[in-house]
């Protein structure tokens, strides 16, 4: 994508009268970090960038956003918030349209196609971090890294992130502006880890998360970071009823995933947001990708992707699978 | 496992159909396992699935849903919601290694007072096979 074709559009926006900010990635204060920019004026959309670097999902700040009672006697702001968007970001965007979170004609979405986006793990394991920044671009069929002068080639395949190989969805399902011209969607993958799941037996299941479960330090990074947990009065913070106890053993960490995972079933849209933040390297995201599948194989859903469409646990048809039920 | 063990199973019954249906079983002398421990709720819409979660966590061995049949709600459509749901659970569940045969569903009405039975047997003879849940129970610590 032309980055001044992003930063002329971005100063467009903000210039605006009805239009808050707009929320985009900037470069970061050291080595590979990219950040948040919460742009309100043409200073801040000059460094706006977007590399295979801007993993992170930025719809989350659309329900993020502390809304303060309004004093007496003065007006809501409810001017617009802009965003930019990735494929996957934007079925977050459809999914809180869905569910009421936001109002279409609060949000601006700025979709910006992605060819695919990095493993910052991944990089940072095979191309140690640098105090200076370092730039990463699409390269053709690649990518190319710039650090400490130098440039660098690397293969696609080496640093790709998983939710990436994986995805279907890499131009925005929804967008008001869109930036740079569609990519050609590519094959997505097997889903190995899943797959390599569902090949254990019971036992076998039950001992792969318990070992995953007990890393957990239920720092809850995973619920904040997730731009479809927005509500206000979360279960897992309530005393009464204590659906999850405080305590961080495997029995209640067992049951925080499950809660977790459940209320994320026929939601979750795989920007795998929860297993990049998570700080134990729990793959979250074979819990939600499971449960996408199921949903849309048995249930022929698929979140995200309608607007229009029906919440999927608060809808039901006639005929949806019961050969469980006795 | 020892041999004189009992499954602790928590049913979560609708009080239209299952938990008249259960009564029904009661009243015609049906004789069934007395494994059973029944919560009445109002539809099994009304189920949540962490009570699910929560009752293997606090000691049961099995759970046991039972609603209307589809169509037959007292409220239009609880069931329906139900099934949706519980079967997610059913999947997410077993893929965490909880063994299928601790979470059943069934419909039984208010007239199938022997069905009630094959069905509370069927929980019960899983749960057994199934053995005690040691799974993720919440564990009492003594200091």
């Amino acid at each position: 994508m032309d980055l001044e074709q992003l930063r002329k559009t971005a100063a467009e926006i903000v210039d605006r009268d009805d239009v808050k900010y707009l929320i985009g990635w900037k470069q970061g204060s050291f080595g590979y970090r990219v950040a948040p920019s919460f742009v309100e004026d043409a200073a801040g959309a000059a460094e706006l960038i977007f590399s295979p670097l801007c993993t992170a999902n930025l719809a989350t700040y659309l329900t993020l956003v502390e809304k303060l009672p309004v004093p007496r006697g003065q007006e809501a702001d409810d001017r617009k918030v802009a965003l930019m968007v990735k494929g996957c970001d934007s079925r977050a965007v459809v999914q809180l349209l869905v569910e009421k979170g936001i109002h279409r004609d609060q949000v601006i979405v700025v979709g910006c196609p992605c060819p695919g986006m990095v493993d910052p793990a991944l990089l940072a394991e095979n191309y140690p971090e640098t105090e200076e920044p370092a730039e990463l671009k699409w390269n053709g069929d690649g990518f190319l890294l710039i650090r400490g002068g130098e440039e660098i080639k690397v293969a696609r395949d080496e640093l790709l992130a998983e939710k990436c190989r994986l995805c279907r969805y890499p131009n925005p399902v929804i967008s008001d502006i869109s930036l740079g011209e569609a990519v050609e969607p590519w094959e997505p993958v097997e889903d190995s880890g899943v797959i390599e799941i569902e090949g254990k037996d019971i036992d076998g299941r039950s001992d792969y998360w318990e070992e995953q479960f007990a890393k957990c330090v239920r720092c809850y990074s995973c619920r904040n970071v997730c731009p479809l947990c927005y509500c206000q009065d979360c279960i897992l913070d309530r005393l009464n009823p204590t659906w999850v106890n405080r305590a961080v053993n495997f029995s209640e960490n067992t049951a925080f995933h499950i809660a977790r995972a459940f209320h994320l079933a026929g939601r979750c849209i795989e920007c795998g947001e929860c297993e990049r933040v998570c700080p134990a390297n729990i793959p979250l995201g074979r819990l939600n990708r499971k449960l996408a599948r199921e949903v849309r194989d048995k249930y022929g859903f698929e979140p995200g992707v309608d607007p229009e469409a029906e919440p999927f646990q608060a809808s039901f048809k006639p005929d949806d699978p019961e050969d469980f039920i006795l | 496992m020892s041999a004189d063990y009992e499954p602790n199973i928590v049913a979560f019954l609708c009080n239209w159909c299952s938990y008249a249906g259960a009564d029904l079983a009661g009243t015609s002398r049906v004789h069934y396992p007395a494994n059973i421990q029944v919560i009445r709720v109002m539809c099994s819409g009304r189920v949540n699935p962490l009570y699910v979660m929560n009752a293997l966590q606090q000691g049961a061995d099995g759970v046991l849903v039972s609603g209307c049949h589809p169509g037959d709600c007292h409220y239009m459509e609880g069931n329906f919601y139900a099934r949706r749901r519980l079967g997610m659970l059913k999947d997410l569940m077993e893929f965490i290694g909880v063994d299928p045969r601790r979470f059943h569903m069934s419909w039984v009405s208010a007239s199938e007072g022997h069905k009630w039975k094959e069905v509370v047997e069927k929980t019960v003879e899983d749960a057994r096979e199934a053995g005690p849940f040691e799974g993720f129970r919440r564990r009492q610590i003594d200091w």
